[in-house]
């Protein structure tokens, strides 16, 4: 059966879709067939962190509104096989998205035999956030070393708990991963952030990743390459964890501390 | 005329008192008018009150909350943005709530009143920012934490495992003998029967320990008092 992963955050900006994206590659590298949808209405990201914003004849809503099949709408990733996106429109209206719009294309997909379903929200609490993670079986809650987004974090949390399928439905409940990006382990050892553990404790959850703050995740973003295709980065290979764990993987968190310095820093300090 | 104010019941046995005009004496009498036709509704519980306008006159506060209590009516807090006010409500001596304390704008509330038989309802999980737990006719235990942002209400008492870091109501419909029992206690808000303490007035000697929060008979103020097990 597969997996429908939402990833989620409350606050905006904090790091969803480059998320979203560097999963969505990595599991399918490891030979899973992977759909992500863009459920950001009126705001395509996706499409351009993924690269593939010349080739949408038919987005999300047009499937959720009966215009096009989903095999019209998936449109096949450029870096790796066995990824497909499913765009979001940028001209539609946020309202035009329904829960029988969104279950009508969450059920094609499943039914399509997809191994996993990633769903990249919108930030906020309203409509477009709910629609995103009603259909969850499981939740990537992403928040940034910062309190006001490890409040919002909390706050979708309690979202999930009350307004997802699976508990209002009395199922086992949604199953709850904390991804911290944006890290810097210099700024936290200053006081200037908060540090990981304390995060965890706020949040009570289980970390699935730290991601640190990397200059090189924006210019993967320009160039439409999803960041965990980079060679040897610290970002790629914490996105590379991530996807490991979330497969059942046993990796140790790392990425939590200073990074060493090299050897010719040391030389010439 | 027009209407100079209007009444909303919460669920947190407090009244929200919104001001619709700021002359003083059009509020007065229409306080005065609301008493005569029902008593109960109004005197010797908590206001929050609530200025839908400008309020003007400088000391339109500090009036109405004279006037209020001459009547024992205990008003609580003031519930508005508008910077001016919240100076005149400090002048006035009213606590400042910004959020919103409607019942309607409640979501998703979970109300536990299903089975007689069960006097108590638990909660196992974290009650987050946002989310709003009522015990509606008995107590209340979360084993979990009271996260900021989160409320949780009961008509009974509360007992809390976990850290209290949002707003906590015991005694919700009135019930002066409720209490609230808590190991870690650095709440936004306690509430006992419609009385108010914010977290900065609680003694820091009572944060981090076994504590019982309860009203005192007399006085009618929230008193704590650390359990000992071992004496
Ligand atoms: N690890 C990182 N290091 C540095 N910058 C990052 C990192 N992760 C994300 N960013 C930056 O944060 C910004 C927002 O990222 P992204 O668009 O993924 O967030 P989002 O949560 O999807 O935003 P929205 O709420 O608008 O959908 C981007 O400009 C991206 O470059
Ligand atoms: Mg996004």
């Amino acid at each position: 059966m597969g997996r429908v992963i939402v990833v989620t955050s409350g606050k905006g900006g904090v790091g969803k879709t480059t998320t979203s994206a560097s999963i969505s590659v990595g599991l399918a590298l490891k030979g899973y067939t992977v759909a992500v949808i863009d459920f950001d209405v009126g705001l395509r990201n996706l499409d351009l962190m993924m690269g593939c914003e010349k080739n949408i004849v038919h987005d999300f809503l047009n499937v959720a509104k009966n215009q096009a099949s989903i095999t019209q709408a998936l449109i096949a990733d450029k870096w790796v096989k066995n990824l497909y996106i499913l765009a979001s429109s940028q001209t539609g209206n946020k309202d035009d998205l329904t829960t029988q719009g969104v279950s009508k294309v969450i059920d094609a997909l499943k039914k399509a035999g997809f191994d996993f379903i990633i769903c990249d929200s919108p930030a906020g609490i309203e409509k477009g956030a709910k629609l995103a993670l009603h259909y969850a079986d499981e939740a990537i809650v992403i928040t940034n070393p910062e309190i006001t987004s490890v409040r919002d974090a909390d706050r979708i949390l309690g979202v999930i708990q009350d307004t997802s399928k699976r508990s209002k439905e009395n199922k086992s409940p949604v199953l709850e991963h904390l991804v911290l990006t944006r890290y810097q382990p210099t700024k936290v050892k200053n006081g200037e952030m908060l540090a990981v553990d304390k995060i965890v404790t706020m949040l009570d959850i289980p970390l699935l990743g730290v991601v640190p703050e990397a200059e090189q995740v924006l210019s993967a973003i320009n160039s439409g390459r999803p960041v965990i295709l980079d060679k040897g980065t610290d970002v790629s290979e914490a996105y590379k964890d991530i996807v490991a764990r979330l497969l059942g993987e046993d990796c140790q968190q790392r990425f939590l501390t200073e990074p060493k310095k090299g050897f010719f820093s040391r030389i010439f300090k | 005329m027009s209407q100079a104010i209007n009444l909303q019941e919460t669920v947190f046995s407090v009244t929200v008192l919104n001001i619709l005009s700021d002359d003083i004496e059009q509020v007065k009498s229409e306080i005065n008018q609301h008493i005569k036709k029902n008593y109960s509704l109004f005197t010797g519980k908590s206001v929050v009150i609530e200025p839908k306008i400008e309020l003007n006159d400088p000391v339109f506060l500090a009036l109405l909350v004279e006037f209020l209590y001459q009547l024992e009516i205990i008003p609580v807090a003031i519930r508005t943005q508008n910077e001016k006010i919240k100076l005149q409500a400090e002048y006035a001596g009213l606590a400042v709530f910004s959020e919103a304390f409607d019942k309607t704008k409640i979501e998703d509330e979970k109300i536990f009143d299903q089975t007689l038989s069960i006097k108590t309802a638990l909660i196992i999980n974290n009650v987050r920012s946002g989310q709003h737990i009522y015990a509606k006719n008995r107590d209340l235990i979360v084993m979990g934490y009271v996260n900021p942002g989160a409320e949780v209400i009961a008509d009974g008492n509360v007992h809390i495992y976990g850290k209290i870091l949002g707003k906590v109501f015991a005694g919700a419909s009135g019930l002066k003998q409720a209490k609230i029992f808590a190991n870690n206690l650095n709440p936004e808000m306690l509430s006992i029967a419609g009385r108010y303490q914010l977290s900065g007035k609680i003694n820091k000697n009572y944060k981090q320990c076994f504590v019982e929060v309860s009203l005192d008979s007399e006085s009618s103020s929230i008193k704590y008092r650390k359990v000992l097990w071992d004496e």
